[in-house]
């Protein structure tokens, strides 16, 4: 907080209500966190806890209904719908749950597309989609439609599909929620080693408290407030307080 | 995106459908044909009716005789009334507007005599200053009557038809160029002077017509002056009594016929001939009709047409729907990937625009073709359909489809824009689609 340029994402006071019929819903209320730069932070929480809908808030893929989410400084809820495409296309990536590829299109077409957004010549991007697959290990599966593919495979070229813009953040949504245990670790794997390598930062929603491991930073979503924020970065030397993981910390 | 990306992402979300995109394209191929084919048969109609006209004479002249035929509301012969057609009349109607010429006409019966045969034929004497305006055909040979010499004779095509023995069975064809012929007027009408040598007029300027399947071929032409000459000098053969009802006839004419500026000011000029209290004729009068059926039955083709394109842009903006339906959830990641709203439109008018596209192309190619069978084989039922007398009926050859250069961009256009205004509103419901919505949706 001293240095507001180490932070890349900063959200404050952010709550969303749902209007279900008569009912109102908080689905979050009055969150506010930073993430700085390089970052792997896992949204950690039960389902219906509201941390997937913070992580669309923070994508700007949902309207925030008060508060602000400053991704670089900008405030994503002011953009314009072009605006924010664009910031989309140059800073975030996405990775989801349910692939969410597109299946009339082979994974190379897939890997491409957010470079076709980006106006990207053909030859261009069809290199840089080639090389990223064959950094998930699916060189040899280019011209293979989703349909023909298992789920690791199609998360791959899901998480392919999400770093090949290079994007500074990266957005995953329970990303190995479709996935047995010993895929879910190679996936995880491949994401954390991309983002270190890069430099990126990482959102990752769960809620599977294997993979909290993996992270820099956790943020414990309940029932849309923060529970807890464990910053493991700042404990990296302390093992322990990795074996007691969920060891109660005053909130913040 | 590229326009190279919007081509290749539309043309497979198409061919992914091959079917419906199919049924689809087929509904603009039948619209789309239907309009060329409609258009291309008025062109075709058009064309058959100049044709038809021409062998009439001119659309644009109006005649008006000694005796004026009256019609009643329904257009049936009701009677026919003496009408005084003199210099007077003349001149009121020389001062109406869109009146281009007008010339008096004055009919006579003569006799041509060659040798011992003789034919009877109708000559028809007007001016020589407006033979051009009423579009006299090409001679085959002879001049037309000039002001230097305006003794010439025009026959007709078929005239003279054949001449016969006076009192004989004989007949003859007369060659007009090398046999001498001898002009009389009608011995039996008035009574000579017997002291009195008869009129006769060896013809020397004559010239004959080309064949134009009109009332030039069965008349005689001169001027009228000379005709007044040569009449005068008739007259004065007669006995005294006869001569004074013989030249009383120049007074008044038999016809006076008048040139039109334009076809669409004939009606009006012969109303202003009615307020005159003169009937006249036209032979548009007579056309006017078939024209109004055949304008009719252009515009119930044309109606047809645009149902059917209007069938097929519903069945376009069906498809378009559908096809946004089932691809929600690709609009939806696209959006998250960072695709603009603009790319999204562009994207499926693109799809709309193609099936319309591919469906004028085809119905482009379909509608030749069509052209071609209904000109070949379309006899039966489009001659009839198209001339309201047997001429157009069985020439060989004849034309019902014509497609001018326009006509299959027109199509093209026509198809297109359907194709685009049909998916507008499909591609503009795609881009208010939220993503977060979209996303949830199941495939």
């Amino acid at each position: 907080m001293k240095d507001k340029q180490e932070y890349i994402i900063e959200v404050k006071n952010a709550k969303k209500i749902y209007r279900m019929g008569k009912e109102r819903i908080t689905a979050v209320d009055d969150v506010s966190f930073f993430i700085k730069k390089g970052e792997f932070c896992c949204l950690y929480g039960a389902s219906g806890s509201g941390k997937s809908t913070l992580l669309n808030l923070m994508a700007g893929i949902e309207k925030l209904t008060s508060g602000q989410i400053m991704i670089k400084g900008r405030n994503i809820h002011r953009m314009s719908e072009k605006g924010l495409a664009k910031f989309r296309q140059n800073t975030l990536g996405f990775v989801f749950q349910s692939y969410n590829l597109l299946n009339s299109m082979t994974a190379l077409e897939n890997v491409e597309l957010p470079l076709v957004f980006k106006h990207i010549r053909i030859k261009k991007r069809r290199k840089l989609a080639r090389e990223m697959l064959n950094n998930v290990g699916l060189g040899d599966r280019l011209k293979h439609k989703p349909t023909e593919m298992s789920g690791g495979q199609q998360q791959r070229v899901g998480i392919a599909r999400a770093f090949v813009s290079n994007p500074e953040i990266v957005f995953a949504d329970e990303p190995t929620g479709n996935l047995d245990s010993k895929t879910s670790m190679e996936v995880m794997d491949i994401i954390k080693n991309m983002a270190k390598a890069n430099n990126q930062t990482i959102v990752m929603v769960t809620h599977d408290q294997n993979l909290t491991k993996y992270a820099d930073r956790i943020i414990h979503i309940f029932d849309g407030k923060i529970e807890e924020i464990i910053d493991l970065s700042k404990a990296d030397e302390d093992e322990s307080l990795i074996e007691t993981d969920m060891m109660p910390v005053e909130q913040t | 995106m590229r326009i190279s990306d919007l081509l290749r992402m539309g043309i497979r979300s198409l061919f992914r459908r091959k079917i419906r995109t199919l049924l689809t394209v087929l509904g603009v191929v039948i619209g789309c044909l239907f309009i060329i084919i409609t258009i291309s048969i008025g062109h075709g109609m058009d064309r058959s009716f100049e044709t038809q006209v021409k062998e009439y004479g001119s659309l644009t002249t109006i005649t008006v005789r000694n005796y004026g035929i009256i019609y009643d509301d329904d257009g049936n012969w009701a009677g026919s009334r003496e009408q005084k057609l003199d210099e007077n009349l003349l001149k009121q109607i020389e001062a109406l507007d869109h009146v281009r010429a007008v010339t008096p006409v004055l009919n006579a019966y003569v006799q041509l005599v060659s040798g011992k045969y003789q034919s009877g034929v109708n000559v028809m004497a007007m001016k020589k200053e407006v033979f051009e305006d009423f579009e006299f055909p090409e001679l085959s040979f002879g001049e037309y009557p000039t002001d230097e010499d305006s003794s010439t004779i025009i026959f007709g095509y078929y005239m003279p038809w054949e001449f016969y023995e006076e009192y004989g069975r004989g007949s003859k064809q007369v060659d007009l160029q090398k046999d001498s012929i001898i002009f009389k007027f009608n011995p039996w009408q008035y009574r000579r002077n017997e002291r009195k040598r008869e009129f006769t007029l060896p013809l020397r300027n004559i010239a004959k017509m080309e064949e134009t399947n009109s009332e030039f071929d069965y008349n005689i032409y001169m001027d009228l002056e000379y005709f007044k000459k040569i009449y005068l000098q008739y007259c004065n053969t007669l006995t005294l009594e006869d001569r004074k009802k013989a030249v009383k006839v120049l007074d008044e004419y038999e016809q006076i016929k008048l040139n039109v500026d334009n076809i669409d000011n004939v009606a009006e000029v012969q109303d202003k001939i009615r307020d005159l209290g003169f009937q006249s004729e036209s032979l548009l009068q007579y056309l006017q009709p078939t024209i109004d059926a055949s304008k009719t039955l252009q515009l119930i083709f044309f109606f047809l047409g645009a149902v059917s394109m209007f069938v097929s842009s519903i069945s376009i903006a069906n498809t378009m729907v559908m096809s946004i339906y089932e691809r929600t959830k690709e609009i939806g990641v696209m959006k998250v990937l960072g695709c603009v709203v603009k790319d999204i439109r562009s994207l499926f008018l693109f799809e709309a625009g193609m099936i319309g596209f591919i469906g004028g192309v085809a119905g482009v190619g379909i509608s030749f073709l069509a052209s071609y069978l209904i000109n070949k084989y379309g006899q039966p039922i489009f001659g009839a359909l198209m001339s309201g007398g047997a001429p157009m009926g069985d020439v060989p050859g004849a034309t019902y489809s014509i497609i001018p250069l326009y006509l299959p961009l027109l199509g093209l256009g026509i198809s297109v824009g359907v194709g685009l205004l049909s998916g507008y509103f499909p591609a503009r419901r795609a881009t208010k689609i939220s993503a977060i919505e979209a996303m949830r949706t199941e495939n």
